[in-house]
């Protein structure tokens, strides 16, 4: 099972973050066994932003629960900072966002993003843990800590699930798709800020989405998945300087990717039809 | 110009006067009880036999208040403590099975069984198990309360949100803290459901508990009984009005507790 990372990888010489190799994950009974993951390696090194886009159903986000250990591969193997998944959450070095943000309806946004430094105090030792409320203002909700969830917009509830899962300083943040359930406007401002965010608090990140622009604009790479079954099909390099912002979006450089990366986008959904 | 005079009339077409919205919400149900209040005025003066008038009811009860207030006194024990025991027993049973899947696998054809069978038949038995004290009576009680507290709560402790069940994974709670911050606080809308359904139930065990076995221990439901089968019809009345008030009492409790304990479950109510 230790079989070398593959050579693709070995762009990205130093410490790695995370290391998916060769993951296969089939669903259903024995007569009807459908393969969801082939075969999938990955590599994201400390500090990375690795986005995952693909077709509706090829296993991205299969791929990340495989990877948050909430689900268990039936082969290949997960390492985070040399630990498996498990051990990686025992440690909290996970911070995961949902879809949908998932803030607990009883608590306010405060009390809401310190749950995670509030549970499992064991593995908050030797950790860089952050103030909650100075995250909060960081994320433009410094005048909403006393508030329920309920009394925020769906975009400053989904900022609200990000902070949660920065604030614990972990290792990794696994994020799938946190901004689908915005509106196209409210979508870009939430992307800028991640963006902001992300710059000066450089993590590895798994980033699930279905917006190729969100994609280039804050990734370092991009990895096109195929379906049926789910494997990866391309790995497409993003050398956009950074920082970046929203000037990015204007530059020939960001359309010829995003060119690009749609045609490639294009091409695998093409042959999963045929 | 229209305009204007829209935005004119519309704010003092929201903000009636206090006493217009108490007239509002009061109004209508007061019309409605002395409606009935005449009805029942009506026919009793006409067929005494099966009416009492609503002012002999009265005087029965101002005639003789010790005696209605020891019987009420017994039967909100039998609710408080019959069914605070069931209550608590079922949600017990209710994280007990939730959290060891194995106990509802073992019991739940039990209880099944228990609640199909009717209560009213199962209280004689109780009677001749444990006498004519107060023990059968808070077994009825409990157990008509028991199964809506216990289903529902299960149902509340299920119902968790998976992506919060997600993100608590990944933190790698334990079980208590899951329990704790999420599935506990997550269930009680589930749990006042319960309640709300429990309540008028447990004074409906009561009576019954006291139908069946009306010796010497007292009780509301054995004075409705009593005095039925001596025809006294103004004490029967006057004590299926306090077991009504004490139904009206308990679902009113009820709701003020819910409002404090569930504020986070109706999203409006946080607004203000
Ligand atoms: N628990 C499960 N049991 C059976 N099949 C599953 C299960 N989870 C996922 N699948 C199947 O695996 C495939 C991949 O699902 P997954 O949710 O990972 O897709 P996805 O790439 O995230 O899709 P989307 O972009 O629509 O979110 C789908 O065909 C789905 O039906
Ligand atoms: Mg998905």
């Amino acid at each position: 099972m230790s079989a070398p990372a593959q050579a693709s990888s070995d762009r990205y010489p130093g410490e790695a973050g995370v290391e998916v190799a060769n993951i296969t994950k089939s669903f259903g009974p024995d007569e009807a066994r459908v393969t969801v993951l082939n075969g999938v390696s990955l590599t994201i090194r400390k500090g990375e932003f690795v986005s995952l886009i693909g077709p509706s159903g090829c296993g991205k986000s299969t791929l990340l629960k495989v990877v948050a250990g909430l689900s268990d591969a039936d082969g290949g193997k997960v390492s985070i900072n040399g630990k498996s998944a498990r051990e990686a959450s025992r440690e909290k070095a996970i911070g995961l966002v949902p879809q949908s943000p998932a803030l607990l309806p009883w608590r306010t946004i405060l009390d809401n993003v310190s749950l995670p430094i509030s549970i499992n105090p064991g593995a908050n030792a030797g950790r860089k843990l952050r103030d909650p409320k100075e995250i909060l203002t960081n994320f433009g909700l410094g005048k909403a800590i006393d508030r329920y969830p309920a009394q925020l917009s769906g975009g400053m509830q989904q900022r609200a699930a990000i902070a949660r899962a920065f604030v614990f300083d972990p290792e990794i943040l696994l994020m799938d798709e946190p901004f689908s359930a915005l509106d196209e406007m409210n979508r870009d401002q939430q992307r800028m800020g991640l963006l902001d965010f992300w710059q000066s608090n450089q993590k590895s990140v798994l980033f699930v989405t279905h917006s190729v622009p969100e994609a280039i604009i804050l990734s370092d790479r991009i990895v096109l998945m195929a379906a049926h079954p789910g494997r990866i099909a391309e790995i497409i390099d993003v050398d956009l300087p950074r920082p970046r912002n929203e000037a990015l979006y204007a530059t020939d450089a960001f359309r010829d990717l995003e060119g690009y990366v749609r045609n490639a986008l294009r091409k695998v959904m093409e042959a999963a039809h045929v | 110009m229209s305009s204007s005079i829209a935005a004119d009339v519309a704010p003092k077409a929201k903000t009636a006067s206090p006493m217009a919205r108490l007239a509002g919400d009061w109004l209508p149900p007061a019309i409605t009880f002395v409606v009935v209040a005449v009805l029942w005025q009506v026919v009793a003066l006409n067929n005494p036999y099966v009416l009492p008038t609503l002012e002999s009811i009265g005087n029965s009860m101002a005639g003789d208040p010790h005696m209605y207030w020891a019987n009420m006194l017994v039967t909100c024990q039998e609710i408080v403590i019959g069914a605070g025991a069931g209550i608590l027993f079922g949600f017990l049973l209710a994280v007990a099975m939730s959290e060891l899947p194995i106990i509802e696998k073992a019991i739940m054809p039990l209880i099944v069984v228990i609640m199909v069978t009717p209560v009213v038949a199962i209280a004689p038995a109780l009677v001749v198990a444990f006498g004519f004290g107060m023990l059968p009576k808070y077994i009825v009680t409990g157990l008509v309360v028991f199964f809506p507290m216990l289903v529902n709560s299960l149902a509340g402790l299920r119902d968790v949100d998976q992506k919060a069940l997600d993100v608590f994974k990944t933190l790698h709670a334990s079980r208590w803290e899951t329990f704790r911050d999420l599935r506990l606080p997550g269930c009680m809308p589930f749990v006042f459901a319960g309640l709300r359904i429990a309540m008028p139930l447990a004074v409906v065990g009561a009576a019954v508990a006291e139908f069946v076995a009306a010796g010497q221990q007292a009780g509301l439901g054995s004075l409705v009984t009593i005095s039925a089968a001596q025809a006294d019809l103004p004490v029967t009345w006057a004590s299926i009005a306090l077991l009504c008030l004490l139904g009206v009492v308990l679902v009113s409790l009820l709701a003020l507790l819910r409002k404090r304990v569930l504020w986070w479950s109706d999203a409006d109510v946080i607004g203000r």
